[in-house]
């Protein structure tokens, strides 16, 4: 075997922690190295050709980069040596940066993980096998869920490219929250004026499929080819006969219930549109509030009313998907010092919005709805649900700074004798015009006061009074208002954080969908040919949710343009000698890959997720995950702890998806951490074999950490279950031979949670201190 | 050592994240609106956190720090989660070490070496207690005089008596310049 070691300097952000040359000489010196080199910057293209020749003429057939995470450029690199004739998975990457030089502070010890870190690369080259990329055709369908704004341009977009697109949307009308609001900043333009248009020409494009008052029930499969199932809800209406005339029904209904389209400040019937410009412009009746009278049937004059509509569930195939699911708003119950709910002059920001609406309740004047009285003083309290871990909303909404001053504006534009003020922690008017607009609204007189309000009273005539603090002023004030606003801020969709289970999405801490990198890819979703726009992934304002659809929708494109799409060659294989058709791996497979024929296990190749569930759960080895093998893992473990030079020491397998991106994100956060751990990368916790457990402290660690997806993350839905499973029941065997069974923990965090890996290695290696060394329990 | 440093360690017993969550304040004054005390005095708690982030030694001779009453209200209603009363009473240590504390505490500090309670027994508490079929002496340092003086040992071992100025021959406070 002849293998070519590169050590990256990445400008000092290696080379700053970690002595590189030093790495090198020790590289140069380990078994079948034929060449070794440190270079600074490894991935410019000058040095990309320094590999390509060295592969040339030291004719080699193993390549090992020590540089940052696989994670950044493990595709230059397989780009890289595949154009100089070697198969692109003969390539090892030791992660020097992230997991290394980032985290660590100590110089020496730093160098010597490093060391270790390229040892367990090179021991994992010497077990690679060439593979061949496979290609699936990618189904030209796309799905898109979530009929908002950011849903409709991302259809528009696609539909327009002659794709197909099925559109799901969970309410009776599509528009989103924008289809409710009366005016946007910093145009003031009347918002379902601009938005109308759109939602027309999604229901008149042939190219869109439109799927109201639906949701999706499961999705399976995999890029290029997802197997959706849709479920949608009776509306109790023909839909080919209704004409939306809407009054003939609704006119002689006699059920009246709060209009949640309105916010519950004004009421519909029990059969209803949920706006005027509503798409489909079809009627739906809401069952829980239907008495049955049948007088719609009577008025209707299309005959449309139908009570035996029974729920319906259909499937599709789609190549791709698009997760447009958008926010809720913040529940103002939550902080009962403002007493909403309670004090009857207390709205919120979308109550406001349906006032001022002109096909809202009051037909868009801003009256108390308690008593009819037109506020002349009101008073706007920014971040209500933001900015406040109190209700675990630690992130600002960002748009409720600009919602406030708008509605500011036009109160004070249609009332310009009303009295005006604006309680906020910080203004955030960031955006184009908007700095302007706020202080054209200053300008109208409009007051803003620098303080939170503290807490709310109720007069006998419904006025509130105010108890807060002018900052500005040091000053404590006591003040009466006749109308309060509170601006509520955005959190994840509830039925959104469902769908994100269904389909394997992960979350951030704070409940929104995670993309691939924040920064750099903004609209990926963790698995592939999933994509998110809008205010799925944290809040937006218009403009930047269109902008997120009509990526998505362009990222769409590029991936069913082809009509074909590589596939990661990762499955796993059967090995027939030694299989016994015990069938354990056919029960574990959750994708139905996996058959007994002949009393042999047989794996349908490109059904096969290669998560390696099915690996682990085959108690005669008869099974391997390609470049995931028993002989790449073991060699790693081998090479980690062949010479044992930190205590305690900690072998860790973390997945691919979670575990793994979060250590690399805690590198780029710079969290420090102790040294005294080497991770190993496995593509999920469901493929660890309890062996590779005991091997790991036979060899000599002091404790193994295995760190996969939360429950309900998993990438493959349930590997993580099956790991936590086997390493329960280890940890029970652990202890019955006298091991310590906290020298095997288990930690599940989501690919965002970069601290919490660090915190869990400090943890851990105190505990491990605290036990002693291993073996010290046999004594 | 910074003020702040001086903070954690009289307030060691919170401990120190008590007493560093404050570097989180982002002034927003959702405290001073909900503190009790601030409707009807100058004290600011906002301001108070500001004084504190900013190093300014000037607060520990402040006799609004002695304002606060340790309603909590602030305290739960904090939106970056400052412990915003524990700080107060870290910060009152650092005072009461360099001398300012104030008369009012002084004196309730005195009552508990004196008597063992902040607020001793009087005939109406008395009244009340037989009122209730209770016994008129209640079984603390009033009914235990060695409990007292266990009290008092202990105020002693911790210079407690010092730090308030309790002058054992008048058993009473020393005269002290009260800012």
């Amino acid at each position: 075997m002849r293998i070519g070691v590169y050590v990256c300097h990445c400008g000092l952000n290696i080379a700053r922690t970690i002595d590189v040359e030093e790495v090198r000489e020790f590289a140069n010196k380990e078994e079948d190295v034929v060449v070794s080199r440190d270079i600074d910057y490894l991935c410019s293209d000058a040095n990309q050709e320094t590999i390509k020749n060295d592969i040339d003429e030291f004719k080699l057939d193993r390549v090992v980069i020590a540089s940052c995470s696989p994670k950044m450029h493990e595709d230059t690199f397989r780009r890289c040596i595949k154009s100089a004739g070697l198969n692109p998975h003969l390539l090892a990457i030791a992660n020097i940066r992230e997991q290394c030089s980032w985290v660590h502070e100590d110089k020496k010890k730093a160098t010597e993980k490093a060391k270790d870190l390229v040892k367990m690369a090179i021991a994992k080259a010497k077990n690679l096998e060439p593979l061949e990329d496979r290609k699936v055709p990618v189904n030209r369908n796309v799905l898109i869920v979530g009929g908002g704004i950011a849903g409709i341009h991302a259809a528009l977009e696609l539909a327009k490219a002659g794709i197909k697109v099925y559109l799901v949307e969970k309410e009776p009308s599509i528009g989103g929250k924008m289809a409710l609001l009366n005016v946007v900043f910093p145009t003031n333009d009347c918002s379902i004026c601009v938005l109308a248009p759109k939602m027309s020409e999604v229901s008149s494009n042939d190219n869109i499929e439109l799927f109201t008052y639906s949701e999706v029930v499961s999705v399976d499969g995999h890029v290029g080819n997802f197997r959706v199932k849709i479920k949608k809800k009776p509306r109790y209406i023909d839909e080919e006969k209704c004409k939306g005339c809407i009054d003939d029904c609704a006119g002689v209904c006699p059920v009246e219930v709060p209009n949640e389209y309105d916010f519950t400040v004004g009421s519909r019937k029990a059969i209803y549109i949920p706006i005027p410009q509503s798409v489909p412009a079809i009627a739906v009746i809401d069952p829980e509030s239907c008495t049955g009278c049948l007088f719609c049937e009577e008025g209707c004059n299309a005959d449309a009313i139908d009570f035996d509509q029974k729920e319906e569930e259909f499937e599709i195939t789609v190549g791709a998907i698009i997760v447009a699911t958008g926010y809720e708003p913040f529940d103002a119950r939550k902080k009962p010092e403002y007493g909403y709910g309670e004090f009857k002059n207390v709205f919120t920001t979308f109550e406001v919005e349906r006032l001022l609406n002109a096909s809202g309740p009051t037909r868009g004047t801003l009256a108390r709805v308690s008593d009819g009285k037109i506020p002349k003083k009101i008073a706007f309290i920014q971040c209500v649900g933001s900015r406040d871990k109190k209700v675990g909303r630690p992130y600002c909404s960002k748009v409720c700074c600009m919602v406030s001053i708008k509605n500011a504006n036009i109160i004070k534009s249609r009332h310009p004798e009303s009295d005006i003020k604006i309680f906020y922690t910080d203004i955030r008017a960031g955006g184009p015009e908007y700095e302007e607009y706020y202080e054209k609204t200053q300008r109208m007189g409009v007051l803003f006061v620098r303080g939170i309000v503290g807490e709310i009273y109720e007069k006998k005539n419904g006025n509130l009074v105010l108890s807060y603090e002018d900052t500005l002023e040091s000053e404590k004030k006591e003040e009466e208002f006749e109308m309060v606003v509170l601006s509520i801020g955005m959190g994840q969709d509830e039925d959104a954080r469902k769908l994100g289970k269904i389909m394997g999405l992960t979350e951030n801490p704070d409940g929104f969908f995670s993309v691939v990198h924040p920064k750099m890819r903004p609209v990926d979703a963790h698995t592939e040919g999933i994509y998110i726009a809008g205010c799925a992934t944290g809040p937006k304002e218009i403009p930047d949710s269109i902008s997120q659809g009509l990526a998505a929708a362009s990222k769409v494109m590029g991936l069913l343009v082809r009509g074909e799409t590589g596939v990661d060659p990762l499955r796993a294989i059967s090995i027939p000698d030694r299989c016994d058709g015990c069938g354990l791996c056919v029960d574990i497979c959750k994708f139905n890959n996996i058959k007994v024929v002949s009393k042999k296990a047989v794996i349908d190749e490109i059904g096969c997720h290669g998560c390696g569930s099915c690996v682990a759960a085959c108690p005669n080895d008869a099974i391997y995950l390609t470049n995931f093998s028993d002989e790449q893992i073991t060699s790693q473990i081998d090479a980690a702890l062949s010479e044992k030079k930190e205590y305690p020491l900690i072998i860790a397998f973390f997945c691919n998806w979670c575990c793994y991106v979060a250590a690399d994100l805690a590198g780029t956060q710079k969290i420090s951490y102790p040294t005294n751990i080497r991770i190993i990368r496995v593509i999920c916790t469901g493929m660890v074999k309890p062996k590779f457990v005991l091997m790991a402290l036979e060899k000599g660690a002091d404790g193994v950490l295995i760190g996969g997806c939360k429950m309900g993350e998993c990438h493959y839905r349930f590997g993580n279950y099956g790991a936590a499973n086997r390493m329960n029941i280890l940890k029970g065997i652990l202890e019955e031979i006298g091991i310590d069974g906290r020298r095997l923990r288990t930690i599940w965090a989501s690919a965002s949670e970069g601290e919490k890996i660090a915190k869990e290695v400090k943890d851990f290696t105190e505990e491990l201190i605290s036990l002693g060394p291993f073996g010290s329990e046999f004594s | 050592m910074s003020l702040v440093e001086d903070i954690e360690e009289c307030g060691w017993v919170f401990g120190k994240d008590t007493v560093d969550s404050l570097y989180a304040c982002m002034q927003c004054g959702k405290c001073t609106g909900s503190c009790p005390s601030g409707r009807i005095t100058g004290y600011r708690t906002r301001r108070l956190m500001n004084k504190v982030q900013s190093g300014d030694r000037s607060i520990l001779e402040d006799p609004d720090i002695w304002l606060c009453t340790t309603c909590y209200t602030c305290y739960e209603r904090c939106p970056r989660e400052v412990k915003t009363t524990d700080v107060i009473r870290a910060l009152r240590n650092v005072a009461a070490k360099e001398g300012h504390m104030s008369k009012a505490h002084r004196a309730t500090a005195m009552y508990v070496i004196k008597t063992g309670h902040a607020v001793p027994i009087n005939d109406a508490t008395k009244k009340l207690r037989k009122k209730l079929g209770l016994s008129e002496i209640p079984p603390t340092t009033h009914k235990y005089p060695e409990a007292l003086k266990a009290i008092q040992d202990i105020s002693k071992k911790m210079k407690f008596d010092k730090l308030v100025g309790f002058d054992w021959n008048t058993m009473n406070l020393e005269d002290r310049e009260e800012k």
